[in-house]
């Protein structure tokens, strides 16, 4: 009998961790390759973890709710398997034989048959290509600590010299692994650049010094860090010729560990401060100094306002009875992925009412035709419809700014997501080539993925690749909001509920009257960067005509 | 039960208390968990009383006899005289302040001592037989347990132990006087330190051992120099014979017999025979079975990472649970034993478990040798350093052997060493502390050594794997 270990795959791109929701295995059961085992909730989608071996279930690592890191060993399977012999009689064999003269053979033996069965319990798929034999350079207190927040410390990056896994890594692995994937459904979005290339650091101050004379503030304050200004600072040789080679003082590096009750500094903590220490600069890189201050001006906004976050984050109290609730897989995400728009694209929300009799008789008209074929017809698709009609009228609300390249990709496709609300938070579902696709067609495919997504049974493909999202929140009720774009997008459509309410129409006799009728009121965010309010007024415009006009909507 | 069994509980039972079991007692007790350690004979184990520290209390002092007699050459003269019945005692002193120490040491962190012996008695219970007649039994009942039961030395068929004639480790420790000519049979680490030692208190010393060389383990480079001394100590070696049976000599002495695996047989005279050729697992009298412990062909208890058996909620640790058989690795067990147990995260995830040969010269080892490292997917790079080159090692007048460390060429991760020389066992701590952290070549050569020292070799060696030792050529 072999006991095979299994590990959290990767379960979809740039996922770190995801929430084992439920076991559809216990201890004993007899499973067979590709047999679900589990439900893990990542940040993006409910999947379904397969077995990679025929066996019998030998041990379950995760609890129901709990949070695993993608390479931790979740469940072990006892195996039937011939080559059970390897892993234990090899040793026996070897210390048997050098019976005479044991305890030295053990050693190295020891290490070798650590060596041994380490890639016995990955499997050959997973195994480090850079740490022969499952060896893991981190010191005994970074391996504790790894075990105690249940992270492998195999999958933690490590940041010292040559990858060597400091604590800092295990808790910066355990707590962040999903911030750093939390770009949600914008796979390309470019992560944050390096500095400029630069080619000191020196010249790289004086660079910061001579751009800021003008606005010293911006450069020097900004979010550079505060030195910490020690008198003694602790650290191994190689972080030392770190600090030396990145040009900073050991004394200044910020540092929560110690010592013998001395401040403790990392070649990672180095680095951070390095970067730290440059990343002002980058503003400074922008081509026209006039441009150059607003820009700065608008970016210490984010970090100041997530330091005050942070801040009274920390500083509040629970009090007795509140209730504390995981901030974590999908909720975290979403919220990520707000604080990133909301705080990167400057928002600005145009309302407007689209008089839909018209639009009412058609979806009356077609719904039983649409019946007969099984397709249930909603508003959406109409919406969809028109909305295309608009982007093409003004393509730049079909855009994506890209601020590193300081350019605006103008969308060939029409990819429209669709906000849907759930169980477990937000999703967004897409539906491809909107453009290309009949009522029906588009009819059917909201339904299923909408569906589906209420049951947490999306592909991460499926929210991937919009290009303008729609919100549909007055399916729930209300007429207006302040949607926040889908970024990096570049707009928005929320719809509020189509009901009767009291517009003003030439009566029969010519005068103006106030009469009910259907009304859909319209929501629709910008990115100001992108877009001026005008543009924003023409499209709603074109959206409205055409919704007004269902027949339009054949020209489409 | 037993009529007259008394049932007691405890949280932890720890059974044996050698350095697995009395460092997982006290720890238990320290993390707040009743804690009993049963013991059948006497604190501190094989390690305290028949092994490590005893032979190292004669090795000291039969190494300071030789060297006193061996020193003209620093203009030193001097005969000394042996009082083997005065050494015996002496070492017998230090082992009982040890022993009491531990005991004092148990006590103080308020583990419960039982002195009889443990048997299973179902999944949660052991009996415990006190010693002597009509000591009785009491029944004992546990939620975890530690089985730290140990080793005692294979015996080979014919050559049963006994004071006068074959001994074992334990005797040879014991010895109230040298034999004239003592056959070793075994040159593995614990037969060359004796046959060492008992070279270096006079006695006539032949070491039959069936593989080709000594300290099978180990490299030739680090055999060689260890062989070439015990020869110059005036010891013998026959290799590739085995130990086949002893007889009465007329002379009044024995004669060791052995064979070759071709049939070739020889004959030895001797005064003792010391056979020395491994330990087995003692789990006699324990019924591991009756708990559904599960062991190996060889008898040893199997374990996972975290010490546990296949019965979850007890645990075994030390030489009973197998390789390396270690004290210092027994201790380190039964520490993530007793953590295991208290519920927190350990686990046996040491990287190298270093080890000492106490031979003339020392020889200490820690982690991947170049083939193992080769073995194991590294690319390895090697730096060396000759003690002959270190003032210090001159000024003690031992320049053999060498220092040599392994790392991983890309990375700098030190991986390993070999150190054979003075006090090789102290010098293998450093690169013992640099494997667990994961240091790199350049941080045990960029760390100040103290001049003049023998460590400084270990930063020698790590400056010529990097291709810039100063005070060798670089390679």
């Amino acid at each position: 009998m072999t006991i095979k270990e299994f590990k959290l795959p990767d379960v979809g791109e740039g996922v770190a961790e995801g929430e084992l929701v439920s076991w559809l295995v216990a201890p004993g059961d007899r499973v067979e390759e590709d047999q679900p085992v589990a439900e893990v909730e990542t940040d993006k989608a409910l999947v379904e973890v397969p077995s990679s071996y025929d066996g019998t279930v030998e041990e379950l690592f995760a609890e129901e709710g709990e949070m695993v890191p993608v390479g931790d060993v979740i469940i072990s399977f006892r195996v039937d398997e011939e080559g059970d012999a390897e892993a234990g009689a090899s040793d026996d064999a070897d210390s048997a034989a050098a019976s005479d003269s044991e305890p030295d053979a053990t050693a190295d033996e020891a290490d070798a048959s650590a060596g041994d069965t380490a890639p016995d319990a990955e499997p050959a798929a997973e195994s480090e290509p850079d740490t022969p034999s499952g060896r893991t350079f981190a010191p005994p207190s970074a391996r504790r600590l790894a075990r105690e927040l249940g992270v492998d410390v195999a999958a933690v990056d490590g940041s010292g010299p040559g990858g060597r896994v400091t604590e800092a890594d295990v808790r910066a692995h355990a707590e962040g692994g999903a911030a750093a994937s939390g770009g949600g459904s914008d796979g390309d979005a470019p992560t944050p650049r390096p500095a400029p290339t630069d080619t000191g650091s020196g010249e790289r101050k004086s660079a910061v010094s001579k751009r800021g004379s003008a606005d010293s503030a911006a450069g020097a304050g900004g979010d550079a860090p505060e030195p910490a200004g020690r008198e003694t600072t602790l650290a191994t040789p190689a972080t030392r010729k770190v600090a030396r080679e990145r040009d900073v003082d050991l004394d200044d590096v910020p540092t929560d560990e110690t010592r013998d009750g001395e401040a403790f500094v990392t070649a990672e903590a180095v680095n951070a401060y390095a970067d730290a220490l440059e990343s002002p600069a980058e503003p400074t890189a922008e081509p026209e100094p006039v441009d150059a201050e607003p820009a700065d001006a608008e970016a210490t906004p984010e970090p100041a306002a997530t330091a005050a976050a942070a801040a009274s984050g920390t500083a509040s109290t629970e009090r007795d009875g509140d209730e504390t609730v995981p901030y974590r897989g999908v909720r975290r995400t979403i919220g990520k992925q707000m604080e990133r728009s909301k705080f990167t694209a400057p928002h600005v929300t145009h309302h407007d009412t689209a008089e839909v009799d018209a639009l009412v008789e058609a979806r009356e008209e077609l719904k039983p035709k649409a019946e007969a074929r099984g397709v249930k017809l909603t508003y959406m698709p109409f919406v969809m419809k028109a909305i295309v009609a608009g982007l093409k009228a003004h393509p730049y609300l079909n855009s994506e700014l890209r601020e590193d390249e300081e350019e605006i990709v103008l969308r060939r496709e029409y990819n429209l997501g669709i906000a849907v609300a759930t169980d477990a938070g937000l999703m967004v579902p897409v539906v491809d080539d909107v453009d290309e696709k009949g009522l029906f067609e588009l009819a059917d495919e909201v339904n299923d993925l909408a569906a589906r997504a209420r049951e947490r049974k999306l592909k991460p493909d499926e929210m991937k690749g919009g290009t303008f999202t729609i919100t549909n929140f007055g399916a729930i009720g209300g007429e207006y909001a302040t949607p926040i774009i889908n970024y990096p997008e570049t707009a928005i459509l929320g719809l509020g509920a189509i009901e009767e309410r009291p517009v003003v129409r030439e009566g029969a006799d010519g005068d103006s009257e106030v009469v009910p009728a259907p009304t859909l009121p319209l929501s629709l965010s910008i990115d100001h960067r992108v877009v001026d309010g005008a543009i924003a007024a023409e499209f709603a415009n074109t959206v409205m005509e055409q919704l007004e006009h269902p027949l339009l909507l054949l020209t489409e | 039960m037993v009529v007259g069994d008394v049932t007691t509980g405890t949280e932890v039972l720890v059974i044996g208390a050698g350095p697995g079991g009395y460092v997982a007692a006290i720890r238990a007790a320290q993390k707040g968990l009743d804690t009993t350690l049963v013991e059948k004979d006497a604190y501190g184990g094989a390690c305290l009383n028949r092994g490590c520290i005893p032979s190292k209390a004669l090795i000291t002092g039969s190494g300071l006899a030789h060297e006193a007699g061996n020193a003209e050459f620093m203009g030193v003269h001097a005969d000394p005289a042996v009082d083997m019945g005065k050494m015996v005692e002496w070492k017998d002193g230090v082992v009982d302040g040890l022993t009491s120490g531990v005991e004092k040491l148990c006590k103080a962190n308020g583990v419960n001592l039982v002195a009889g012996t443990a048997s299973f008695t179902g999944e949660n219970t052991v009996r415990v037989a006190h010693g002597g007649e009509g000591q009785g039994s009491e029944t004992l009942s546990f939620e975890h347990a530690v089985v730290a039961t140990g080793s005692r030395p294979v015996q080979i068929p014919g050559f049963d132990f006994a004071e006068d004639h074959v001994w074992s480790s334990a005797e040879a420790l014991d010895a109230e006087t040298v034999p004239d000519r003592l056959g070793v049979v075994g040159g593995g680490y614990i037969g060359m330190e004796l046959a060492t030692t008992y070279a270096k208190l006079g006695a006539d010393v032949t070491v039959v051992e069936m593989l080709d060389d000594i300290l099978d383990p180990y490299e030739d480079d680090v055999k060689r120099i260890v062989r070439k001394r015990a020869e110059e100590l005036g010891v013998e070696f026959h290799f590739g014979e085995g130990a086949s049976e002893w007889s009465e000599a007329p002379d009044g002495g024995y004669l060791l017999h052995t064979e070759t695996e071709a049939g070739d047989e020889s004959t030895y005279g001797v005064d003792r025979i010391l056979v020395a050729v491994g330990r087995q697992p003692v789990t006699d009298g324990l019924d591991p079975g009756a708990a559904g412990i599960e062991t190996d062909d060889r008898g040893f208890v199997e374990t996972d990472d975290r010490t546990r058996t296949a019965v979850e909620h007890i645990h075994a640790v030390g030489d009973v649970a197998g390789d390396p058989m270690l004290a210092h690795a027994a201790s380190n067990e039964g520490i993530v034993a007793a953590e295991v147990i208290a519920g927190e995260p350990a686990a046996l995830d040491r990287q190298a478990v270093p080890a000492a040969v106490f031979t003339d010269p020392e020889i200490g080892t820690v982690g991947m040798t170049e083939a193992d490292a080769e073995d194991a997917g590294f690319d390895p790079v090697v730096g060396q350093m000759p003690f002959n080159a270190s003032g210090r090692a001159m000024t003690t007048g031992h320049t053999e052997g060498f220092v040599r460390i392994v790392a991983d060429e890309e990375a700098g991760f030190v991986l390993g060493a070999q150190i054979v020389g003075p006090e090789a066992s102290e010098l293998i701590a450093e690169v013992a502390l640099a494997i667990e952290m994961g240091a790199t070549l350049e941080d045990v050569a960029a760390t100040v050594h103290t001049h003049p020292t023998l460590a400084e070799a270990v930063m020698e060696a790590a400056e010529n794997a990097r291709g810039q030792a100063i005070h060798t050529l670089n390679r």
